[in-house]
């Protein structure tokens, strides 16, 4: 995993777990790898995995079962919210930046569709 | 977090010349924290006086209850542990000996992590190439089982491979609640693995900081608040905040 320089590690990690779970990389009630395990995998310490995985616990994404190491939670409502959260904060960013250009909504929706047809089109080449 | 390391006005002259400036410093206990600094800004010297092989300066430097250099020594194992090694010595035998002169020392650690960076324990340590010795240099300080590591330079002059192997090492061979204390030309090469940064000039800490606070607060990759405050000048940054 290469991570941005400026962007807390814990952060980058924490959007690396939910996206693994959004593409079903790690389905509800899968368990995550040790600690170390995920520190050596993506080459960061300890203590930086360990601060994004309370963070998941406390979100309840992941849930800690004592002595057994850290699941993926079942619980249908937190992943769906997770999802819905996910795309959002991507949305935010493409919207705060086409509010800066001082695009109107209708304009964001026009330009955002004739974006989509237009990847289609670079797809089907 | 509790501290492990404490230095409290610590001066260190040598012919004459300051080279550690009444400097201040603690660290924290289950760290891993980057010294950083220009050539000749003391980050050497100030590993030496941690590790107990400087007899004399002014101050104290205490690491948990190991005041003296005698008890530091005991307690800290610095990456400069192959100075005055026979240099046709092969890798086990320097194992060996340096198991009958730390009784932290293990020597099964020490061949799991030669044999994982690919090293064969029967060359002599004369015949290595800079990168195999450096993995030698790492395995020998590693092998040893204590709260700090003093690791001077660990990865330099070797290639982007190489490193990223040592840096596995140093994560799978630390032990839980030890602290390393690592300085590096190259910030961005190790950056990923630190919680802080400890920043070295004018044989003095000008700054001392959380890596994620800087990236979070700041906005800034560590190379670049490494720059920033250099180029500021001392006054640039005395806070020690959130430590």
């Amino acid at each position: 995993m290469e991570f941005n320089d400026k962007i807390p590690i814990y952060y980058q990690i924490k959007q690396y777990i939910y996206t693994e779970i959004i593409i079903s990389h790690l389905s509800p009630g899968d368990k995550l790898p040790a600690v170390r395990q995920l520190a050596l995998d993506l080459t960061v310490n300890v203590n930086t995995i360990q601060r994004a995985l309370s963070e998941l616990i406390d979100e309840g994404v992941l849930e800690s079962k004592r002595g057994k190491g850290n699941f993926v939670t079942e619980d249908e409502t937190i992943l769906m919210k997770l999802r819905e959260k996910v795309i959002e904060t991507q949305l935010q960013h493409v919207y705060d930046r086409l509010a800066e250009l001082q695009l109107s909504p209708e304009e964001m929706i026009t330009a955002l569709q004739n974006y989509i047809a237009k990847r289609k089109d670079d797809n089907h080449d | 977090m509790t501290n492990l390391v404490t230095l409290s006005n610590v001066t260190y002259k040598r012919n004459l010349k300051i080279i550690i400036d009444h400097l201040n410093l603690q660290l924290p206990q289950n760290n891993i924290i980057g010294l950083l600094g220009a050539n000749g800004a003391g980050k050497t010297t100030l590993m030496r006086l941690i590790s107990g092989v400087v007899p004399n300066y002014k101050g104290t430097i205490r690491i948990g209850t190991a005041t003296t250099n005698t008890a530091r020594k005991q307690v800290a194992s610095f990456s400069q542990i192959l100075t005055g090694v026979q240099p046709n010595a092969r890798l086990t035998e320097i194992a060996n000996y340096c198991d009958t002169l730390y009784s932290d020392f293990s020597i099964d650690v020490f061949e799991k992590i030669i044999a994982s960076l690919d090293l064969d324990g029967t060359e002599k340590l004369s015949a290595l190439s800079k990168g195999n010795r450096m993995k030698c240099v790492l395995a020998v300080t590693l092998a040893r089982r204590v709260s700090l590591y003093l690791l001077d330079e660990p990865f330099d002059g070797i290639d982007s491979m190489t490193r990223k192997r040592l840096i596995k090492s140093m994560l799978t061979w630390k032990p839980d609640n030890a602290t390393i204390l690592i300085s590096d030309h190259h910030v961005e090469d190790i950056a990923n693995i630190l919680d802080q940064v400890v920043i070295l000039k004018h044989q003095m800490v000008i700054s001392q900081k959380s890596a994620e606070e800087i990236r979070e607060k700041d906005g800034l990759s560590i190379e670049t608040y490494y720059e920033n405050i250099y180029e500021g000048g001392v006054d640039h940054d005395q806070s020690h905040d959130n430590l």
